[in-house]
């Protein structure tokens, strides 16, 4: 079979002594920041960045989705160690994840969460190679409007899905298609909003904006934060294997988290985070004792966490069949990519094939090493959350700031990334989204020139976007969605100006 | 202003006025041949609009108990711009110093920010950080990072 030669194919790439090496360095470093709040996958994977310049694009590809999985893994281990998730993905895993913990359970919790994360990982690793390349070959036939409706498509769901106001989320999504402009016209060659800077001619770097956004902005939150003494559980762990009973509640909260995580991951927007939380209120409406969720059950646990990893893998697809991010994650990949001269899109399975191919058998290999490396280590993860805030901090802000200044040798970029970690800072006070800002930022550029080409095609014509039959289906869904929040106010309005009249 | 989205909508509504007219500026173009401040023009205009609609909504639901001063309420705000401004000094000094130097001052300022641990230790601390990353990232990574005044010695 076709596929199958294909994936002993990506085996035989991931399995070279560097791809290895660099598989485990990422799922290292993936499950470190995972552990240790306030650094994300994020804010890791752009940090890492500029080192991955002088390293082979396909083993620095595979590092940089080990961070990413990497960290989903460690995230959990906070979460129900000391209630605080490492990562957004692993907030639900506190609900009872935690409880299971201060019932003397940490063990067997942290146990099936990493069995659930591997199981569920695999699961979405072998749909990624399934799906992707057809889906591949679909997207060969777009063009530009097709794209440009993607898009906003993208944008609209992540907004929608992401938490807080969604009329704040858009206008972040619309900053962001600013800031993604800015730098010379591709078409004209003009300067836009550059302020007469020299680094913006080159537009805003994403290391500076996304490292600003959410490592510094992250850092300085703390900072105002009177410290509290952090309550870590100090109860022996023993016996990290769940038993006969535990398989038994969480075997099928994995599966149907795993389905669900994949295919809400392809789905752009914060795929991790939204599927922890879809799985959780799933596994509490079909579960036998819901009043046991929040007091320790242990499918709470591992359905969100199955949940969160196939996630990691479905938001693979859009990137690598349509050169689209659905995450913040996926976008500094598409950036690491075109860095690379690999510029993502439904080419790059055939043109690329070792680099698609071998990522996606290096995450199955991952996946075991994590396993692996998870159950032993786990003693180790807890000595290094015992590192006082006040030593952490310095040390988050140094590799901020080596990472910024080493993209361009420019203490400049410094500069970009403390203003953005300003930004950040009351955008998080002021309850704004961040998500939508990264991933505008990213598509700005690409939709500039995918809405210019779409007019140019049509000779004017706003309406190339309502006779192709794709555009059509993609912007009625958008339509749909932007209205749906709003049918439950006019009803409410509606119901409100009848008791007026009724008086 | 009670509510913090009245600062903060005013903010982007002002922003968006911004980009419509710096868009202008950049030539929006025809909708035949698109200018370069086609797209920034409309991301503008609908921020305008969406900041607008947020403004309004703040104005009505004024909520006497959410004041803009809660936001930093029992929190050390102070210390935010302390490090802010540790991190701008350290930026402006960088080239002109070098990354050994600079980067071990401002640990030693960084670590006592949020605790009072003895100097001797701050020191030591700062030092093996700083060799450490510099081991790290200078010479295994081979990221270019400013010698400045050690120019001549490293």
């Amino acid at each position: 079979m076709d596929i199958l030669d294909h994936i002993f194919f990506g085996f035989e790439v991931a399995f070279q002594p560097l791809n290895l090496l660099f598989c485990f360095i990422g799922v290292l470093i993936g499950t470190l920041v995972g552990v240790l709040p306030g650094l994300g996958p994020v804010a890791a994977i752009s940090l890492l960045l500029p080192a991955t310049f002088h390293t082979p694009p396909v083993a620095s590809i595979i590092m940089l989705s080990g961070i990413y999985y990497g960290a989903m893994y460690g995230g959990s281990t906070t979460s129900i160690l000391v209630n605080i998730p490492g990562e957004a993905a692993s907030v639900v895993t506190c609900f009872d994840g935690y409880q299971m913990a201060r019932k003397g359970r940490a063990g067997p919790a942290l146990g099936i969460a990493a069995f659930a994360s591997f199981l569920a990982g695999t699961f979405g690793v072998v749909g990624l190679g399934f799906l992707a390349p057809p889906l591949a070959a679909m997207a060969l036939k777009f063009g530009p409007p097709e794209y440009f409706s993607l898009m906003v498509l993208g944008l609209t769901v992540l907004t929608f899905l992401a938490g807080g106001s969604m009329l704040k989320s858009l206008m972040m999504a619309c900053v962001g298609v600013v800031i993604g402009n800015v730098g010379l016209d591709l078409i004209t060659a003009q300067p836009r909003f550059t302020f007469g800077l020299d680094i913006l001619l080159d537009g805003v770097g994403l290391v500076p904006l996304v490292m600003g956004l959410f490592g510094v902005s992250e850092v300085l939150l703390n900072v105002e934060e009177k410290l509290g003494e952090r309550e870590i559980f100090k109860a022996a762990l023993k016996g990290l294997l769940p038993t006969f009973r535990d398989w038994k509640d969480s075997f099928w909260p994995i599966i149907r988290g795993s389905v669900l995580g994949f295919f809400l991951g392809i789905l752009p927007g914060g795929g991790a985070v939204i599927s922890s939380f879809v799985s959780y209120g799933v596994e509490k409406r079909v579960s036998n004792h819901p009043e046991e969720f929040g007091k320790g059950a242990i499918a709470g646990v591992a359905g969100p966490e199955a949940a969160n990893n196939s996630a990691t893998a479905g938001a693979f697809i859009p990137l690598l069949t349509l050169g689209l991010p659905s995450n913040a994650v996926m976008a500094i990949l598409l950036g690491a990519l075109m860095i690379y001269g690999m510029p993502p899109g439904p080419k790059l399975i055939t043109s690329h094939p070792h680099l698609f191919w071998g990522t996606i058998s290096s995450m199955y290999i991952g996946n075991a090493m994590l396993l692996i490396l998870n159950l032993p280590l786990i003693g180790l993860w807890v000595k290094i959350l015992k590192i006082p805030y006040p030593v952490l901090f310095p040390l988050i802000l140094l590799f901020c700031l080596i990472g910024a200044y080493s993209l361009n040798n420019n203490p400049a970029e410094i500069g970009l990334m403390i203003l953005f970690g300003v930004l950040g800072y009351l955008m998080k006070k002021f309850k704004y989204d961040g998500a939508p800002l990264v991933l505008a930022m990213v598509l700005g550029p690409l939709m500039d020139q995918s809405l210019r080409q779409s007019l140019l095609m049509s000779g004017g014509s706003g309406m190339i976007f309502f006779t192709r039959p794709i555009c059509l289906i993609i912007f009625a869904a958008v339509a749909l969605i932007l209205f749906l929040p709003i049918l439950p106010l006019m009803g409410r309005m509606r119901k409100r100006v009848a008791e007026v009249g009724e008086v | 202003m009670r509510n913090p989205d009245h600062p903060s909508s005013l903010f982007w509504l002002v922003a968006g006025i911004g980009i419509v007219f710096g868009s202008l500026k950049y030539g929006f173009g025809s909708l035949q041949a698109p200018g370069a401040g086609f797209i920034t023009f409309f991301a503008g205009a609908i921020l305008i609009l969406l900041s607008a609609g947020l403004l309004v909504s703040s104005i009505r639901s004024q909520e006497p108990e959410s004041g803009l001063r809660l936001l930093w309420k029992g929190l050390e705000a102070r210390k935010v711009l302390y490090v802010l401004i540790l991190l701008v000094i350290y930026a402006l000094l960088l080239k002109h110093v070098g990354f050994l130097i600079s980067t071990f001052v401002l640990l030693i300022f960084l670590f006592r920010v949020k605790a009072n641990y003895h100097l001797l230790n701050v020191i030591l601390m700062s030092f093996l950080v700083t060799a450490g990353s510099y081991l790290l990232f200078q010479v295994w990574l081979k990221v270019q990072l400013p010698k400045g005044i050690l120019g001549g010695i490293i």
